[in-house]
């Protein structure tokens, strides 16, 4: 069953577009990857989602459903009621978002009490066996430390057992490891699949790794230019990707069987802030094989693996 | 001959316990390297935060202050130069920093920031300019940016610029940190294609201090992984890659993300548990052990030695050397 749904959204910055036209959904229990580099429009997706944009920022088009609920319309108290509760974010540098000043304990139990499930006690109980599933050694010890007393991965681990607590339906993590060394990651990416498996929680993985999306997603959708490029289930994204950012990306990755100290596949040109997209399909300036066609925007087609190209990979002899 | 030799390098900071006279720690981040980078060879240090690889690449540009050990460039002592002598040896030793964006004065044009080497070391006034232009088309800039500002570049161009001036007075060696971990996936190759051609065409060797691992075997010789301040194991990429020994050095390749779907869950993956301990207080022993799956009784009380498996690679782990 669908969860979220994003309809057609646009976010726009004063006169500038930033995101333009999103369409995604999230069914539950399922892990989505929004991939995408620099300015694709890909945290401002998943902020607004949350009702987080910041100030100067707006949703002017679109709708952003969850459970049925069009979240654009709703007031901030009610969102507030959604968020922590039914909704929760983890963000990419963990040590920065957590409060220096505040206990471990009481920040992973502050949504269960700011939304009046438990009592300070109990949700400071609760707080800790959270601690003690998200593995951390000595919950009890730990829960009654600050932050700054706590390694890195450690305080990703924090924030998961706080945005998990309240056991959500949709969690959104953005570049959740890409502030932790790489055998660090390897144990929350393992962390996050097998909690998600548990409670049963979608999640929103937002990431620029193409390797922590073929581990951890069910689903892709890329993004370039504050666009979804190609939507669909990971193994045909990997194996067949039809738009050509999609497939460009995949053969920038160093592989391991290739051998060293040759030339890379490289993407020509720069990622273009929002003010230098160009018209029509906004990857043109960068692609291997544009046409005069591509100063329209094309429509996206297909359904359950779709691309917005005019000339998909695989459609043509 | 070795371009830069160096013998068993420590770099200690002392750490003050408490404000008023609680006495000092010692933080080794640096706790006995001996490595060698060879002319036209690129030596890739690999490792964690906190490992102390950053450390030795600044002790190397004389950032970091040596504790004990020899740092030689051709041959030459560094800690028995005058310093009129090391800035001359300085001179062929550059570096090119993770982050573009700090790296480059905002309100510098490009120029100006290419430039200030040869300023510095005294290039005659009248070239500088065509110096500069030469420099950003060897980069792959367009020289008519030269009168920008950073602000006006992309990520990719500013670390060009970054190459451009570690470039200016025609080093040997360039002391790459992460050269690539702040720049956007599309933009990473072309800068890695960038420093693999220049190697070509000058001659340069690299010390590349990097994380991530797939990088690092495309562009290395050779390879040493550091863990808490030494070298765990060190040798040809190709062999390391092909054959890591270390059980650390398995852990970190095996715990690389597949860019490939179909095989989730059915690669072998070590996932190493806990974190890495404090560098305040580490295991007596081998400096892994409280994180190793192959540990032994043994291993905690003993440093291991580095020992030679196969000729050029070596190890630090007498578990697996005596299997």
């Amino acid at each position: 069953m669908t969860l979220l749904s994003v309809t057609d959204l646009a976010i726009d910055a004063g006169p500038l577009s930033l995101v333009d036209g999103v369409t995604l959904e999230v069914a539950q229990g399922e892990i989505v990857a929004l991939v995408g580099e620099s300015g694709s429009g890909k945290s401002l997706t998943a902020l607004s989602i949350m009702g987080l944009l910041g100030d100067g920022l707006a949703v002017t088009r679109g709708s952003i459903e969850f459970d049925s609920t069009d979240l654009t319309q709703l007031s901030q108290q009610d969102l507030r009621a959604l968020r922590g509760e039914e909704l929760a974010m983890i963000f990419q540098e963990p040590v920065s978002s957590l409060n220096p000043l505040v206990l471990v304990g009481e920040q992973v139990a502050e949504s269960l009490i700011t939304h009046g499930h438990a009592t300070p006690a109990e949700a400071f109980f609760q707080a800790i066996e959270m601690l003690r599933r998200v593995g951390i050694p000595q919950p009890e010890r730990r829960a009654a430390q600050l932050p700054t007393e706590l390694s890195g991965g450690m305080c990703q681990r924090v924030m998961i057992a706080a945005a998990l607590i309240s056991k959500p339906r949709l969690l959104i993590a953005d570049e959740p490891t890409t502030a932790l060394d790489v055998t660090i990651q390897a144990q929350i990416l393992a962390l996050m699949a097998e909690l998600a498996a548990d409670l049963g929680t979608a999640i929103l993985l937002i990431t620029h790794d193409m390797g922590v999306v073929a581990e951890l997603a069910d689903r892709v959708c890329v993004m370039y230019g504050g666009r979804v490029v190609e939507q669909g289930p990971v193994g045909p994204i990997f194996a067949e990707p039809r738009h050509p950012y999609t497939r460009m990306l995949l053969q920038t990755i160093p592989r391991m069987d290739e051998p060293p100290k040759e030339e890379l596949f490289a993407i020509k040109g720069n990622v273009p802030s929002p003010r230098d997209w160009p018209t029509g399909c906004r990857f043109r300036t960068r692609c291997d094989r544009p046409t005069e066609a591509c100063v329209n925007r094309p429509e996206v087609i297909g359904d359950i693996h779709s691309v917005a190209c005019f000339h998909p990979d695989g459609s043509q002899p | 001959m070795n371009l830069l030799e160096i013998t068993d390098l420590q770099v200690h900071f002392p750490v003050w316990r408490g404000r008023f006279g609680g006495g000092k720690d010692v933080v080794k981040a640096v706790d006995g390297v001996s490595l060698t980078v060879n002319a036209n060879e690129t030596l890739a240090v690999v490792g964690e935060s906190g490992c102390g690889k950053s450390t030795m690449g600044n002790a190397v540009l004389g950032l970091a202050p040596v504790t004990a050990g020899r740092i030689s460039f051709e041959g030459r002592d560094l800690s028995t130069l005058t310093p009129s002598e090391r800035r001359r040896v300085w001179r062929e030793i550059q570096v090119v920093f993770q982050d573009p964006v700090s790296a480059l004065n905002p309100r510098r044009t490009i120029k100006k920031s290419i430039a200030e080497p040869l300023v510095i070391h005294d290039y005659p006034k009248a070239q500088i300019g065509a110096r500069v232009d030469e420099l950003m088309a060897l980069v792959g800039l367009n020289p008519d940016q030269r009168d920008r500002r950073p602000g006006a570049l992309s990520g990719g161009q500013r670390q060009r610029v970054v190459i451009a001036r570690a470039l200016a007075l025609n080093p040997k060696l360039v002391i790459c940190d992460e050269p690539v971990s702040a720049l956007d996936v599309s933009i990473q190759s072309q800068i890695l294609n960038l420093l693999m051609r220049l190697q070509r065409e000058l001659g340069l060797s690299y010390l590349f201090i990097a994380h991530d691992l797939s990088v690092v075997r495309h562009i290395a010789d050779r390879v040493a992984v550091m863990y808490l301040g030494i070298v765990v194991e060190e040798g040809p990429a190709t062999e390391i890659f092909a054959n890591p020994v270390h059980p650390y050095t398995e852990a970190l390749l095996s715990a690389i993300p597949v860019p490939d779907p179909t095989l989730r869950g059915k690669r072998k993956r070590i996932i190493l548990q806990g974190d890495l301990p404090s560098p305040l207080h580490p295991p007596k022993g081998c400096p892994f052990v409280t994180r190793c799956p192959v540990a032994e009784e043994t291993c905690k009380d003993e440093r291991p030695q580095l020992v030679e498996t196969s000729p050029g690679h070596h190890i630090r782990c007498p578990v697996r050397v005596n299997q």
